[in-house]
């Protein structure tokens, strides 16, 4: 209540300070000293700490300095130190403390935290200026950005304060000997490092399409039968991982191969950000065994190239089809047709001939049905063409930009001469390449999506 | 594709010498199976001739069961072995050549199964018996699982109801361009499993209805059916009766008319693919001489019952069809119709002929 008064007395005198100079600076003015860009980039509009109410009119004080502990530990500090996190079950508060701490540098690499830091400054300067209100539409915008901005900043804060509270009465309780309080404080500890894994889950899945359903395509490299066969392990792979993360998962396209395997695939993967994971699998996923469709079982390296394509809510659907661009063909029996024929076979391939680009449908058992659903994938993939276009007009994203594209290795599976799996962008590996295999992929994904932040973040 | 169940026949032996466990009734059934194909059988099979004991009466048992396999209910617990079991069984009646029977298999197992997939809509020997017979005797799949995924529906259909064409989905379409057919009433001539008429009826706004006409018992019972699935009790009213008869009632009224009738030359019935020639109704194929005599029935009739600046659709046997009809029209009632064209299927065929009435 006390902050609420202290901020409502504070703008009756801007208010009034406005009125006694008017006109020292017009709005356009304004403008340019707010620098370029007048509103802030998506990632830094949504705040993983959930979104502050509303504040036009709070104060335009300065940012606090970071929460420090009693003997001066403060989170980056604590970060620094290179604390071995523990799993969640082991109390040593080291651990939790350490889990937090990255958790929180992650979430604010996300946020942007330097800029963030740096122009609510700018706007509480502007926010100070006598003239402000004499444009109130501009006032009200300036004054929103700042509110979003200090709530943004406050919540972290509040996480980190939380986090030194935790750590000091961890002292005292140790201190005065109280088994009682360090069991609590503990708790309380570990339960903080839970909702900190959480937001930084959140933080890191903040892209535009990433809350997305999406389409997983798979293509055999080069190599027959075995890297046919590698294709197929890798869609299987996905599928089982879609379906432990509890996503639906339909065949929209499967091409298989003569002997074994496929040479191509496309499945949908329908749930909330199947998107955001799954985009950290594009790329070439490369094999290394002793094939057993060798019998001279010698050690065979195979390719198989995935692509993720975004499936757009139909309120954003960027690139309008015109029909007279589709050439639709659907099998055709030979013929009669009609009531001469039975047949089940309803495969439909859409070519959109601007682009050449192609979709193709046989999961369905109606011809009617396998239209609509290869004009999805198609949708789906001029869209992708929309976005990169976009994003090359765009300077901000071309990283992503060069994210989806086929030409770049991801990922090693070796299963001899020794096994392991190797993530060659961020270099984590398991040496454990079936359970990998079985859809275990999380710790892969979520590694390389943190890092992808720190590439972002080292460009920015 | 039409040569492929034969095929599949023929290398059955072959593939089942791999299968460590063949079930002893199974490798009679296949004995007698292969022989009887591999002697090129040019008639439909007798299905009054037992096969081979029990199974031979379950298989009849289940062919008379008229509610489709997919809307029974899942009350058969299966354990997920004998499932997969049955799976390697019917694969191996199948060779790899045969794409089509293998997305059958994988389709009639998505119908049998239940939501929860411990429970099957039908005990397992009749699933055997069924696929037998689908692999055999070139039952249609369609007949074997009760339905046809038409358009965006799924239509109940059974022996003595012929099985809506892909070619035939156009046609709905093609209404559906009509001016303001949403509005109007529009009969459906030989509705057969009704499945134009429902689909026409879901694009409707509330004035629009259809009139669903067919002289087959099994047809308005199917329809009738398929009506009710799609909730189109208030739109789509079923009337029993040879093409027109039904609908004195409405001369003059109609906003279109729309048929699929049979249109077959009653000469080329022989020569049909074993899946349409041994199982589907003559009533719905066989046109007659020419196979024209319904279509000009039908020509007769049009500019009775549509309304001026009402529209028609027929499907045809094709090309020198969709012609004739489309010469013969606009030659003897120049007067009476106008825009009457060919339009092609999507195998470049001309499929359908359709016209306004003046």
């Amino acid at each position: 209540m006390a902050s609420r008064l202290l901020t409502r007395s504070t703008t009756a005198a801007r208010l009034l300070s406005h009125l006694r100079f008017p006109r020292a600076l017009n709005p356009s003015q304004l403008d340019s000293l707010l620098g370029p860009s007048r509103g802030l980039p998506a990632a830094a509009e949504r705040c993983p700490f959930g979104d502050p109410p509303n504040r036009w009119f709070s104060s335009p004080t300065a940012v606090a300095e970071a929460p420090m502990t009693a003997d001066g530990l403060t989170v980056d500090s604590i970060a620094g130190k290179g604390w071995t996190i523990l799993p969640e079950d082991d109390s040593d508060w080291r651990s939790h403390a350490a889990a937090v701490a990255q958790s929180v540098k992650l979430i604010k690499k996300r946020l942007k935290w330097g800029w963030i830091l740096e122009r609510s400054k700018q706007l509480s300067v502007v926010l100070e200026r006598p003239d402000l209100w004499d444009d109130p539409v501009f006032a009200g915008k300036v004054s929103r950005e700042h509110g979003e901005l200090i709530g943004k900043i406050k919540s972290v804060n509040l996480f980190e304060q939380e986090l030194m509270e935790h750590i000091d009465m961890l002292r005292l309780a140790r201190e005065e000997d109280d088994n009682e309080l360090e069991k609590e404080t503990m708790r309380a500890l570990a339960e903080m490092r839970r909702s900190a894994k959480e937001k930084e889950l959140n933080a890191l899945l903040s892209g535009d399409n990433d809350s997305c359903s999406c389409f997983i395509e798979v293509q055999a490299g080069a190599g027959g039968t075995e890297s046919m066969d590698w294709a197929a392990m890798i869609m299987n792979m996905y599928r089982s991982w879609a379906q432990r993360r509890g996503y639906t998962v339909t065949i929209v396209e499967e091409m298989p191969g003569e002997i074994a395997g496929i040479k191509r695939a496309t499945i949908k993967v329908d749930g909330e950000y199947a998107f955001g994971y799954a985009k950290a699998e594009v790329g070439v996923h490369r094999l290394v065994r002793i094939s057993p469709f060798d019998s001279g079982k010698r050690r065979h390296t195979s390719f198989a190239a995935v692509a993720v394509v975004p499936i757009l809510g139909d309120g954003s659907t960027r690139y309008q089809i015109k029909d007279s661009d589709l050439r639709i063909e659907r099998f055709r029996s030979g013929g009669p047709g009609g009531q001469h024929a039975n047949c089940t076979e309803s495969a439909v391939r859409i070519v959109h001939i601007p682009t050449g680009i192609t979709a193709t449908c046989q999961n369905e058992r109606s011809q009617h049905m396998n239209k609509s659903s290869a004009m999805a994938v198609l949708q789906s993939r001029l869209d992708q063409l929309e976005i990169a276009r976009q994003a090359q007009m765009n300077a901000d994203h071309t990283q992503s930009l060069s994210e989806i594209s086929w030409g770049n290795q991801i990922r090693s599976y070796v299963l001899h001469p020794y096994r392991m799996v190797k993530d060659l962008r961020t270099n984590y590996e398991v040496s454990d390449p079936d359970s990998v295999l079985n859809g275990d992929l999380d710790d892969f994904i979520l590694n390389f999506l943190s890092t992808s932040l720190d590439e972002a973040d080292g460009s920015a | 594709m039409l040569a492929s169940a034969a095929a599949a026949a023929a290398l059955l032996p072959r593939r089942l010498n791999p299968n460590p466990n063949p079930k002893p009734y199974l490798l009679k059934r296949l004995a007698s199976s292969t022989t009887t194909s591999s002697s090129a059988r040019t008639t439909p099979p007798n299905p009054q001739i037992p096969i081979s004991g029990a199974a031979a009466a379950t298989a009849a048992e289940v062919e008379s069961n008229p509610t489709p396999l997919f809307l029974r209910p899942a009350e058969h617990p299966i354990p997920a072995t004998s499932l997969a079991a049955f799976r390697r069984r019917a694969e191996s009646l199948i060779p790899p050549t045969a794409p089509h029977l293998h997305r059958h298999l994988r389709w009639l197992l998505a119908d049998a199964a239940g939501e929860d997939p411990a429970l099957l809509r039908l005990p397992l020997g009749d699933l055997e018996a069924l696929w037998i017979r689908h692999v055999r005797d070139r039952r249609p799949f369609q007949y074997v699982v009760g339905n046809e995924h038409w358009r965006d529906m799924v239509v109940a259909v059974r022996e003595g109801v012929l099985i809506p064409r892909p070619e035939t989905e156009a046609v709905v379409e093609m209404v559906g361009n009509v001016e303001g057919f949403e509005g109007g009433w529009w009969a459906d001539l030989g509705t057969g499993s009704g499945a134009i008429a429902v689909a026409v009826a879901r694009m409707m706004g509330p004035k629009g209805r259809v009139f669903a006409t067919d002289v087959s018992e099994v047809a308005i019972e199917v329809a009738r059916l398929n009506v009710q699935r799609y909730g189109m009790q208030d739109k789509v009213e079923i009337r029993h009766g040879s093409w027109f008869e039904p609908l004195e009632d409405l001369k003059g009224k109609l906003m279109g008319v729309i048929s699929n009738p049979p249109y077959i030359p009653t000469e080329d019935l022989p020569g049909l693919q074993p899946e349409v020639g041994w199982h589907e109704p003559k009533l719905a194929l066989d046109g007659g001489k020419d196979g024209l005599e319904h279509l000009l029935h039908l020509c007769e009739g049009l500019s009775s019952v549509l309304k001026p600046g009402g529209f028609f659709v027929f499907e045809t046997n094709g090309n020198k069809q969709s012609e004739f009809l489309v010469d013969f029209i606009s030659t003897k009632w120049d007067s009476s119709f106008c825009d009457v064209g060919a339009v092609l299927d999507f195998a470049d065929i001309k499929r359908f002929v359709t016209g306004y009435r003046r």
